[in-house]
């Protein structure tokens, strides 16, 4: 009865504030399309340009490599002067120069040098198109020399579709950012309006109020995340899902309450929403850095790796990539979701405890 | 001679009109004195005056007209304003002698040895040079505030509020600096909200929903309604009952009797076709013991500043008591201590004869008491049923019992028309009033009310100590209320006053009255103070 009052109150209030649904909204479907669409570690596009001093026709073969959609049609400069200038203006990102030496050694079967000329502003990019002149130009050498080609093979997501990859990343790293900020809003606005004693004085335990409230908000999320998952990550990316949907739910719910205390930290010691902002931010920030949402963990150096434990999105990343592309069962999940109750225990334990001390 | 004339001034916010087409000049050395309740459309004026908000309409100061904020521009070294709020100009962590050298920087003024050696002996903050701003008390800080806004030598002093909630002696202190300051040849414009600060004022102007519904001197207005007021408090739909007069427009079959300048609001609304709110409350019988609350010597220590030192408090039944003091007296403190709120450091707590010690025994304190907080905090994206639906909720009213209370207490206290309505969008004694309800939604045996009158004006305040005491009288709780309004003490059965975290007196009402014959509360209390200061 009291907690269903709570719950009204609440959803009313979160309905009231047009602004906050707006936000939450654009942060589910909008903000994930555009990162799903926007953020490219492939070559797209890439402009080329070249210099052919050896007049070979060898060089017309490497050049018809590079072609749409990863590259724009390579462009011929007269000098290497040229190809330096239009590099400097951001005409062009990459430039290759084919000197006499280079067709020479090539044919003969020395070591040919190649000179490549990056814009390496764009980091990712050019050093992905550096691994992909690479391989055309390995592919090209072994074609005439030895018989024998690389077959790469892609697992989980054999097209490299980053946009399903990037989709879920930034779905998680969301969901992060506004569990934290909405669960430490509902406190925290009621300091602001000075609606903080009213509510202290309600003849209910703390515990019910503090439950009720987070609880109110998880839901919010729950809904926000099915929206997400549903209309975009389903719906425009068509995005597999090899596992369980309950599976992800759960995972979700626990990963809720593990970020609802820390949530309760923030909200216990901020006295303004504009507190909780900043602080959001300074916690969210080492939280995504350290849950191999962006950069997969086995490339951070041993002592991240060891701090990322600590890190309850490490888990629900982890899981729900499994579940999505992996497939994997809920009896294979089992470590993830022990490792996010345990998780979600801590932290809620932690944060109530700070919080507790308010009421 | 004229340095000020304000011609059709108007201010706006979005499609909020704060002060409409507002037109008066302002003489040489003259103080005028803007009177009204918050929302009054006073603040607005000032600002457009000292030219930090957009206006409609002209100001010529002196001989140079302007029309924005830009324009005003030129003016702004000789006009000085101090905002509302107390010593919101100050930095917590600068002190006094900081204050002086960081204001003379801003401005770009020569340091002037001699006089701002005589602006901190006006202000008594001569041997406070190096203590902190945060450390001052409430008194201290308004007075740094305005000896720094003189800093500049303005010819025109703009200020706003500059005695709400200070204490009586910091207040007499104030006006001696700005009555200094006159004969020297400054003219000033101060907006308060005590009406027994007219007396200080040259000329004042009275506010009210926008509009000025007054001006002149004080004795003149109080003259003109000399027809309309009468002797003793009546109950009727036609006249205004407050503080033992009544305002009626027909004549009544009384003794005419003094005005008071509260009575120009009073006539204004009945001219204006306004009409009192008769509250209608049920008496009803509770069975309870004498004694309400006690309190014996309650401590609250923040670090080692003292909130409040060791205060004995008695509340009985059906009793209304007034906790006075300036801001920072304590009193807020002392509330939150007695409401379960704060975790007491030093001494104990009795409700109803049990002592509230455990988790659970507040718990249960909270289940029989009735708060209403500073400023009616209450949800404010709920409607005012969606917020008592919610407070009969969490006390455990069910649907069929919360519907008919809330049905009951808007009908009783007048706010049945404004259900739907958000707290927001209805006025202030709207908003008192609905808040009082949800206070007393699950009948508590104590009302504790924290500063209920601020800023409301007068006519809602009237309806609002009427309420009180029919309250008290039909339905048998206690009240305690704290308030800054010393005038307001004449309606309390018994009055405590709490100064520093200490408290100084604790007497029936009718007592002080036999003890200073003759004098109003405003004065009682300054006698009081000063007596606690010399000893």
């Amino acid at each position: 009865m009291k907690m269903s009052a709570i719950l009204k109150k609440e959803f009313l209030v979160f309905f009231r504030n047009i602004g906050l649904v707006m936000f939450i909204l654009y942060a589910f479907t909008l903000d994930i399309y555009i990162a799903g669409k926007g953020i490219k570690v492939t070559p797209r596009h890439v402009s080329i340009g070249y210099v052919n001093e050896a007049d070979n026709l060898i060089v017309n073969k490497i050049i018809s490599h590079f072609h749409s959609p990863q590259f724009k049609k390579p462009k011929l400069f007269l000098s290497e002067k040229a190809l330096k200038n239009a590099i400097y203006n951001r005409k062009i990102m990459v430039g290759i120069v084919f000197s006499k030496e280079f067709v020479k050694n090539l044919i003969s079967g020395k070591v040919a040098k190649l000179q490549v000329l990056i814009d390496s502003t764009a980091a990712a990019q050019a050093e992905v198109t550096l691994i992909y002149l690479q391989n055309i130009l390995m592919n090209f050498e072994h074609k005439i020399k030895i018989p024998a080609n690389i077959d790469i093979i892609k697992l989980f997501n054999p097209n490299s579709n980053t946009k399903w990859f990037m989709s879920l990343s930034e779905l998680m790293s969301n969901i992060t950012m506004l569990g934290l900020i909405l669960i430490a809003v509902v406190f925290v606005r009621e300091k602001e309006n000075g609606t903080w004693d009213i509510m202290l004085l309600m003849p209910v335990k703390g515990s019910i109020i503090i439950f009720s409230k987070i609880l109110s908000q998880v839901l919010i999320l729950m809904v926000g995340i099915t929206i997400s998952v549903g209309l975009i990550i389903f719906g425009i990316f068509n995005t597999p899902i090899n596992g369980s949907l309950f599976d992800f739910y759960l995972i979700s719910f626990l990963f809720s309450f593990a970020i609802g205390g820390i949530a309760l930290v923030i909200a216990a010691i901020s006295k303004t929403i504009l507190e909780v902002a900043h602080l959001t931010i300074v916690i969210m920030l080492p939280l995504i850095f350290l849950s191999g949402a962006w950069t997969p963990l086995s490339s951070m150096s041993p002592f991240i790796q060891f701090l990322s434990y600590f890190s309850p999105l490490r888990y629900y990343i982890q899981a729900t990539q499994d579940i999505f592309f992996r497939g994997s069962g809920f009896v294979d999940l089992l470590p993830y979701f022990g490792a996010e109750f345990l998780m979600a225990v801590i932290l809620f334990y932690i944060g109530y405890r700070k919080i507790g001390r308010l009421f | 001679m004229e340095i000020l004339k304000v011609k059709n001034v108007s201010v706006s916010y979005g499609k909020k009109i704060a002060i409409k087409n507002a037109s008066f000049s302002l003489k040489d050395q003259e103080i005028l004195g803007f009177i009204g309740a918050d929302g009054a459309g006073k603040s607005s004026l000032l600002h457009a005056i000292a030219g930090v908000v957009s206006f409609d309409g002209e100001i010529i100061y002196k001989n140079y007209t302007y029309h924005s904020p830009k324009e005003a521009e030129k003016i702004k070294n000789e006009i000085s304003l101090m905002p509302q709020g107390l010593g919101l100009v100050l930095y917590d962590f600068l002190s006094v002698k900081e204050h002086f050298d960081f204001f003379r920087d801003l401005r770009g003024l020569k340091k002037d040895e001699e006089y701002e050696k005589r602006l901190l002996k006006m202000a008594g903050l001569y041997e406070f040079q190096d203590r902190l701003a945060g450390n001052l008390s409430g008194g201290m800080r308004q007075k740094l505030s305005l000896i720094l806004s003189l800093l500049a030598r303005p010819k025109l002093l703009i200020l706003d509020e500059p005695t709400t909630g200070v204490d009586p002696i910091s207040r007499a202190e104030l006006w001696d600096i700005v009555n200094e300051m006159r004969e020297e040849g400054m003219s000033a414009i101060i907006s308060t909200a005590y009406m027994s600060e007219a007396s200080k004022m040259d000329r004042i102007m009275l506010f009210d929903e926008g509009e000025i519904i007054a001006s002149g001197r004080a004795d003149e207005l109080i003259e003109n309604i000399k027809d309309y007021t009468y002797e003793g408090e009546i109950e009727s739909k036609e006249c205004f009952s407050f503080n033992k007069r009544t305002y009626c427009l027909k004549p009544l079959n009384l003794k005419k009797a003094t005005p008071t300048l509260e009575g120009v609001f009073f006539v204004n609304a009945l001219k204006k076709g306004k009409k009192p709110i008769i509250f209608e409350i049920p008496k009803k019988q509770i069975d309870i013991p004498n004694i309400i609350v006690e309190a014996k010597c309650l401590t609250k220590k923040f670090g080692a500043f003292i909130a409040d030192n060791c205060i004995n408090l008695e509340l009985k039944k059906g009793e209304i008591l007034g906790l006075l003091g300036a801001n920072g007296a304590g009193k807020t403190t002392l509330i939150k201590m007695l409401l379960g709120l704060y975790p007491i450091d030093e001494g104990e707590l009795y409700l109803l004869g049990k002592r509230i010690k455990s988790y659970e025994d507040r718990i249960e304190l909270k289940s029989k008491i009735g708060y209403v907080s500073q400023k009616f905090a209450l949800y404010k994206d709920l409607t005012i049923r969606e917020n008592l639906e919610y407070f009969a909720k969490m006390h455990g009213l069910n649907m069929s019992e919360s519907s008919k209370k809330i049905k009951e207490y808007s009908q009783m206290l007048g706010f049945e028309e404004y259900m739907d309505n958000f707290p927001k969008e209805v006025p202030l004694g709207i908003n008192q009033r609905f808040s009082v309800a949800a206070a007393l939604l699950h009948e508590p045996v104590v009302l504790f009310l924290d500063e209920p009158t601020s800023g409301v004006d007068t006519v809602a305040r009237s309806a609002f100590w009427k309420l009180i005491r029919k309250l008290k009288a039909n339905m048998g709780i206690s009240i305690l209320i704290t308030t800054h309004y010393m005038s307001e003490a004449e309606y309390c059965d018994r009055v405590a006053v709490l100064k520093r975290g200490v408290k100084i007196v604790d007497d029936k009402v009718e007592n002080l009255h036999k003890k200073y014959p003759g004098l109003d509360f405003e004065d009682i209390f300054l006698n009081i103070y000063k007596e606690k200061q010399n000893k």
